[in-house]
């Protein structure tokens, strides 16, 4: 095992895939995967938001329970600050477990219904024998003040708060044992926009604070320009795109980040975009297409997109695409269609 | 000429923590041929709006308790059961956010539109088959003699959406409801989808009510929009200038709380943050004297806690529910 490194990414992927196998005819033998994440590399730093955005099946929330290490990749590296944990047994992780945590998208259904909140927050003090008695009591009335929950709420369940609350909540018990990583899927989506506000704004305090690095995960756009450093576009398991946020809103490079961005309703009735409107559903990940996955959808295509994978590669500093179309260093001129 | 007028509607339900005001007398017009949004948070009584419209309060545990809504004349809340469900699906229809929970899943496509025809235009299964045709290819469904025969399940979210698009208009409705209608689905599915309502729009002539709680989604599509709150409207504009020049404090912080995607959200390298509206919503199962917005306003005064704001009009068709309107245009200045 590699020592500590403090100069390491707090995350990094290397090379990550995870199929889940497909068992069928009359003997339930394997017939094929779904290739749910098909070799994901990627890196986030200290006090670093990396975004992964995507629609339904890319592969986004299936990354994060790898990272979290809720499910095994089939392949692939995970490492935690220089130290790779990607197949450590759940005893041998355990010392690394407190590094990484996470904030769901539901924190109600992560939460033990018969605990107080208090409990639900103090509880993983206990488990890494970070406190105990008074001074546990008194670190939790810290969180909860920290994610602007009165400490006399220590003593309510967790039904009888809010949806923003239960998320403050969730958020406390992340944060409750000094983590480096917090993983968060959807954390807001559930949210009505007034409480979404001070949800984002709570977690980008958060980071300030402690130098959290977030692996943020969602479909929202606008919330994604709001709150990442760079932002990964996944399609089909593969990210086709990986850029710091500036350059991919203002100078998207893949076919499918443009579409995604100029596919978001934005709330200015004025500009009526011309819209590049994708034609066709998000294939299924059983089944993706040939060559660039995107290839069916996508209004530049030209033959060999259906052939050739594309790999992702560095077209200008800190940005990748994975586009035959996007050679290295080529100016980032609109693509032009094929007929 | 409207084609629905609400008046003062009061829908409440009655639960055991007491009478929930879900819609507490909200008035409104439709034109016709015009797309209203109703936009709002959870919990602000849009949905609940909308299913009065149609009638569709489940009797045990609310009702529509007051006002009227008149639909080319006739007062919906006072015809029968049997009278609302001729209206139901033919001159009123709805589309709701889960495509899947809305359609049969033992019937096939082709089957659950016809059904519609039959009922209400009273044609032959065969002629209503061939209408269901019709309107599969009017939602753009590629294929439409195959997909007739497939079920619910064979179809993706987007066309299942499309789907209950072609059931609700397959009668020549007046007036289509839709309920947070791209919700479900994923953001290309959502774009492919709402341009689809817009060219169809276009052909049918029906008002539309689009429900929502998506900004983005009331400015792409809707020409009027009621942003409502804790049951109340608390403003109503043409589409322009609400985005221009929101009145009530409600809106304006509604507007600055969402992040924006076509706006740079950073000053200086230092992310922004997002505007927060502070407190929570109110409980409605107690009766709020004065504005339901208050105990978050910034701008309010005891008048505003006490006495029911009056609707103010600053330009033609733009009113809002505010004592202060004046104090928070000048702070807008």
């Amino acid at each position: 095992m590699n020592p500590q490194n403090s100069d390491a990414p707090s995350l990094e992927v290397e090379n990550l895939v995870k199929h889940f196998p497909i068992f069928g005819g009359l003997l339930r033998r394997q017939v094929g995967s779904v290739k749910a994440v098909d070799g994901v590399t990627l890196s986030v730093r200290r006090g670093e938001t990396l975004g992964i955005v995507g629609e339904s099946g890319c592969g986004k929330s299936t990354l994060g329970k790898m990272v979290l290490k809720l499910i095994e990749p089939t392949s692939g590296t995970i490492r935690l600050a220089g130290v790779d944990i990607t197949h450590l047994s759940p005893r041998e992780m355990w010392p690394h477990r407190r590094r990484i945590q996470t904030v769901f998208q539901d924190p109600y259904s992560s939460m033990n219904p018969r605990l107080t909140a208090g409990s639900i927050v103090g509880e993983p003090l206990e488990n890494f024998g970070i406190a105990r008695g008074s001074e546990k009591e008194e670190r939790v009335a810290q969180l909860f003040q920290r994610v602007g929950l009165r400490p006399e709420n220590m003593r309510k369940y967790a039904h009888e708060f809010s949806g923003g609350q239960r998320q403050r909540l969730g958020i406390a018990k992340a944060l409750a044992v000094n983590p480096d990583v917090i993983v968060a899927d959807e954390p807001v989506s559930a949210l009505d926009v007034s409480v979404q506000a001070q949800v984002l704004n709570l977690l980008i305090d958060l980071q300030e604070e402690h130098k959290l690095a977030y692996l943020f995960i969602s479909h929202d756009l606008a919330v994604m320009r709001h709150i990442s450093h760079r932002i990964a576009v996944m399609y089909l398991g593969r990210v086709v795109e990986l850029a710091d946020k500036r350059r991919l809103f203002t100078m998207p490079l893949h076919p499918y980040t443009e579409a995604l961005l100029a596919a978001a309703p934005l709330p200015n009735p004025k500009k009526k975009r011309e819209r590049l409107i994708i034609q066709g559903d998000v294939p299924s990940p059983a089944k993706p297409p040939s060559g660039c996955h995107f290839h069916p959808r996508c209004p530049f295509a030209i033959p060999a997109c259906r052939e050739v994978v594309p790999t992702l590669q560095e077209v200008s500093p800190g940005h990748h695409v994975a586009c035959i179309r996007r050679p290295p260093e080529s100016e980032p001129v609109p693509l032009t269609k094929t007929i | 000429m409207s084609i629905l007028q609400v008046r003062d509607l009061k829908t409440h339900f009655f639960t055991q923590d007491g009478v929930v005001r879900a819609v507490d007398g909200v008035s409104f017009e439709v034109g016709l041929g015009e797309t209203v949004a109703v936009v709002g948070e959870s919990g602000c009584g849009k949905s609940v709006t909308a299913l009065s419209i149609l009638r569709l309060i489940p009797k045990e545990t609310g009702r529509i308790v007051g006002g009227e809504i008149l639909f080319n004349g006739r007062d919906l809340t006072k015809l029968s059961e049997e009278e609302m469900r001729s209206i139901r699906g033919h001159e009123i229809s709805m589309i709701f956010q889960e495509p899947m929970t809305s359609l049969n899943p033992v019937l096939t496509i082709g089957t659950q539109i016809a059904e519609n025809v039959v009922r209400h235009k009273g044609v032959s299964w065969e002629e209503a088959r061939r209408r269901a045709k019709e309107m599969l290819e009017l939602v753009r469904i590629a294929d439409p003699e195959r997909r007739l025969d497939e079920y619910p399940h064979q179809l993706s979210g987007g066309m299942r959406q499309r789907v209950m698009i072609a059931i609700a208009l397959s009668c020549d409705p007046k007036i289509l409801i839709a309920d947070e209608p791209t919700t479900a689905l994923d953001v290309t599915i959502q774009a492919q989808i709402l341009d689809l309502m817009i060219e169809l729009k276009k052909k049918i002539n029906a008002a539309i009510i689009m429900i929502t709680h998506d900004l983005g989604v009331v400015a792409e599509t809707a020409q009027r929009v009621i942003v409502m709150y804790a049951g109340r409207k608390v403003e109503e504009a043409p589409i322009e200038d609400l985005f221009d020049n929101p009145m009530h404090p409600y809106t304006r912080g509604l507007m600055a709380a969402i992040p924006r995607l076509d706006i740079e959200a950073e000053v200086g390298g230092r992310r922004t943050r997002l505007h927060e509206i502070p407190g929570m919503v109110p409980v409605l199962t107690k009766p709020i004297p004065g504005c339901a917005f208050a105990p978050r306003c910034a701008f309010a005064t005891d008048r505003c806690r006490t006495q029911a704001p009056p609707y103010v009009e600053s330009t033609p068709g733009h009113v809002a529910a505010c004592w202060e309107v004046d104090r928070v245009r000048e702070m807008a200045a």
